[in-house]
């Protein structure tokens, strides 16, 4: 009972955690289903009409149910320890965003049982293909509404806590860069996000009430969805990976025994790629030939700009460091490796010319995995391992966590470098199956051995935290020897999260802390 | 204690030894077909720039965070010096970036006025319409470019799922395509193209290129159109202007032949 009227932040961010990686698991699930049709040419594991929903379901779960949530979860729990906090700055509201979270999956999943089965247009939803869809439909676009208002409002609630709730010291330029990332896309999120609902509204009337935003024949336009849902879902490529930037930002530092380098130029770059986010969308419309190609192209080129500056970042911390390979180091290490592929086959597809031949293959699906799995899943798993003995008390074994990484790390590339060669070789996305003559089979299916791979991949991440709940809580308080508040409290912390707090005067008062008290026994 | 530890240090550069080893593996592998047309050939060679590019990239920064990992290991307890950074360095890894995108993206606006260049008024147009979930192409008989043929009206293929259509054009000759949708997006794909344009209602797409290989080539729609997406598949197949101009007259004896037929037909339905 505890748990479904709880308004702690730190309840609550659990509840985040437990819904999100719940649907992690579904949406895993139907990517399995998608990669044993493509197994092999001329499958008939999965109809076409099947394979449409569950490539759509895929999609949706992942980015709607799991990666844009998570990231409220892990922001729930750590920005308010993070800034010296007792709390979020309405609790209340705090657990209405998450409480509209349950009844949008169902209203999405819904879906398969309804006359038409569930949305079968891809994530994207284009017009007219998904005026002219069943009820799945519907369902679809009232679910992504009510978690677009869930993301809004909780957006202002991380906003109005960082500005407002920070404990004396904790000045903006102290904040540890999670809770920067967790306020830049919060300011995505509260910007972006109405976008998407007033197209997703158009997009409703047009279907039942015989509205014609988008019909030609009634003086709408088919492009106008395309722009404006770009000017939401591209930014929220931002909302779903910068707060995983962050994480990397905290755990790179402290496995380095180093700060991060470049704290500031961090700070600007995240706010650049922000700022920037909205001015790329039509990047995604190369070949619609309604699209003013070279502002666009230009645009895009330069969001590589502050990315990099961040990869160069990582790199300087890490540089001259003390490196000790911990589970969230080697996601960590892993997350660097792997979004740094994202950034470069992502500047591609900037150049247009070379994007009319990418575009809508299997190129572009390598790209945003190495950016979305390569990039934000190894983020969560970082922060996971990092934070589990702060949220449950408890260590997690660090052999079952290499396991977990390293198959992980091998499926994941298995699963998706093939797809930059299917790409290549002009198999486009989204097709529910191919011609035997293709030559596309040999890659297809080491993908799929890939896809299984990473499946297996999480019995060990299972594994580890099943036995450590069966074991009695250790609790450390600062295992890692960290930076940041949330390891000057208890773990996990009481209600009101600090009994004291350190003195704050730089971006680490752990470590200050840690060193004074060095100091001190010295003398 | 330390033999783990040794063995995660080995593993680490393992895997990230492999991402190198990747890396310069994509150089062998991932070589775009080299396309068919003059627009191909120039977009191909845009596509190895930034192929280059990126590898170098990868190879210098995977190598500098594997160098990191193996060399900056922890040893002791001993801290390790506390750099904030330095923005001497900061500048240098802005600047540097900013110069390399203004290359590539001057080089890629050179290349995309080359492809988008127009073709002339009497050059050979198909006009390509997109419908769930397959393909009609028409040719209009005054419209064929340079060749001999002399006549009237159209020549229209449609295609089936069970029965692909077959795209017939002229090598070493502009076309231009006109491109419409009767009912929702499609996007006409030819891999060895490099190019697809999209066929969007109420909205007509126009493109050229200049086929420069004879052959048989695949091709398919490449927008999520609905249920069989998948299947929305048609060939191109480009021949010499003379074989053209047989394969022309042939196909619009043919359908002139089965007009005369419908019409009868009709002319029969409305008798009864
Ligand atoms: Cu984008
Ligand atoms: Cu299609």
């Amino acid at each position: 009972m505890d748990w479904l009227t709880t308004v702690d932040h730190k309840k609550l961010g659990i509840l985040y955690l437990w819904f999100t990686l719940f649907f992690f698991a579904v949406g895993g699930i139907f990517a399995l289903l998608v990669r044993t049709q493509l197994a092999v040419g001329e499958n008939t594991f999965l109809a076409n009409d099947a394979y449409n929903q569950i490539f759509t379901m895929h999609a949706s779960s992942m980015l709607f149910l799991f990666i844009i949530p998570i990231w409220a979860g892990f922001g729930n729990y750590f920005v308010p320890l993070h800034i010296g906090a007792m709390d979020m700055a309405f609790p209340r509201i705090n657990a209405l965003s998450f409480w509209m979270l349950p009844p949008a999956a169902i209203l999405m999943f819904a879906g398969f049982l309804v006359d038409g089965g569930a949305a079968a247009g891809g994530w994207t939803a284009y017009t007219p293909l998904s005026r002219q869809a069943g009820m799945g439909m519907d369902l679809w676009i009232l679910a992504v509404l009510l978690l677009g208002m869930s993301s809004t409002i909780g957006a202002a609630n991380f906003l109005v806590t960082m500005f407002r709730m920070r404990a004396p010291g904790m000045t903006m330029f102290r904040m540890p860069i999670f809770s920067w990332t967790m306020l830049v896309t919060a300011l995505l999120q509260l910007l972006a996000t109405p976008v998407l609902a007033a197209a997703l509204a158009m997009l409703f009337i047009d279907r039942n009430y015989g509205g014609a935003f988008f019909d030609p024949n009634g003086g709408g336009n088919v492009v106008l969805w395309q722009n404006v849902f770009w000017f939401y879902s591209h930014p929220a490529v931002y909302i779903m990976i910068l707060p995983g930037m962050g994480i990397i930002s905290e755990i790179l530092p402290v496995f380095s025994r180093k700060p991060l380098f470049g704290y500031k130029a961090f700070v600007f770059a995240t706010m650049g790629i922000g700022a920037l986010g909205f001015s790329v969308w039509a990047h995604h419309m190369f070949t619609t030939g309604a699209v003013l190609l070279p502002f666009f192209g230009i645009m895009t080129f330069m969001i590589g700009v502050p990315t990099g500056v961040k990869i160069f970042n990582w790199l300087g911390t890490v540089w001259g460091g003390s490196i000790s390979f911990k589970s969230p180091m080697l996601w960590g290490l892993g997350f660097v490796s792997m979004f740094l592929i994202g950034g470069l086959n992502g500047t591609f597809s900037a150049a247009v010319p070379v994007d009319f031949a990418l575009h809508d293959t299997y190129f572009v699906v390598a790209h945003i995995h190495y950016v979305l799995f390569g990039g934000s899943v190894m983020a969560v798993f970082a922060g996971l391992y990092y934070w589990f003995p702060k949220i449950w008390g408890r260590m997690l074994d660090e052999r079952l966590g290499q396991l977990h990484f390293v198959l992980g790390f091998i499926g994941f590339n298995l699963t998706f470098f093939p797809m930059h060669l299917l790409g290549l070789d002009g198999m486009p996305r989204r097709i529910a199956t191919y011609a035997n003559d293709t030559g596309w089979e040999p890659m297809n299916l080491l993908s799929t051995i890939g896809a299984f791979l990473i499946a297996v991949s999480m019995i060990p991440f299972i594994i580890n935290v099943v036995l450590a709940f069966r074991r009695p809580p250790d609790q450390p308080n600062d295992p890692w020897e960290g930076n940041t508040l949330e390891w000057a409290t208890t773990s996990p912390p009481p209600v009101h999260n600090f009994d004291s707090l350190p003195p704050i005067k730089s971006e680490r008062p752990l470590f200050d802390a840690r060193q004074e008290n060095k100091d001190t026994e010295t003398n | 204690m330390q033999r783990p530890l040794k063995r995660i240090r080995l593993l680490a550069a393992l895997s990230l030894a492999a991402v190198l080893g990747l890396g310069s593996a994509s150089t062998a592998l991932a070589v775009q077909p080299g396309g068919i047309t003059d627009e191909a050939h120039e977009m191909h060679d845009l596509f190895l720039v930034m192929l280059y590019f990126s590898i170098a990239l990868f190879v210098i920064i995977a190598s500098a965070l594997l160098y990191a990992i193996i060399r900056f290991r922890r040893k002791d307890d001993e801290l390790p010096k506390q750099v904030h950074g330095s923005n001497r360095i900061e500048i240098l890894w802005t600047g540097l970036p900013i110069i390399i995108v203004i290359i590539l993206f001057t080089l890629s606006l050179i290349t995309l006025f080359d492809v988008e260049k127009k073709a002339k008024q009497d050059a050979l147009t198909v006009e390509v319409t997109g419908f769930q979930y397959q393909w009609q192409f028409v040719y209009d008989l005054n419209d064929l470019g340079v060749g001999e043929f002399e006549g009237e009206g159209t020549i229209t293929i449609i295609g089936t799922p069970a029965n692909e259509p077959e795209l017939v054009l002229p090598v070493n000759e502009i076309v231009e395509f006109t491109l419409q949708s009767t009912d929702v997006i499609h996007s006409f794909y030819v891999r060895d193209f490099l190019y697809k344009l999209d066929l969007i209602p109420g909205r007509i797409n126009t493109f050229s290129v200049t086929p420069r290989e004879t052959g048989v080539f695949r091709a398919q729609c490449a927008e999520l159109c609905g249920v069989n997406h998948a299947l929305m598949r048609f060939t191109v197949r480009i021949v010499e202007r003379e074989e053209f101009d047989e394969w022309i007259k042939q196909t619009a004896k043919h359908q002139s032949a089965d007009q005369e037929d419908e019409k009868t037909v009709r002319a029969n339905e409305r008798e009864q």
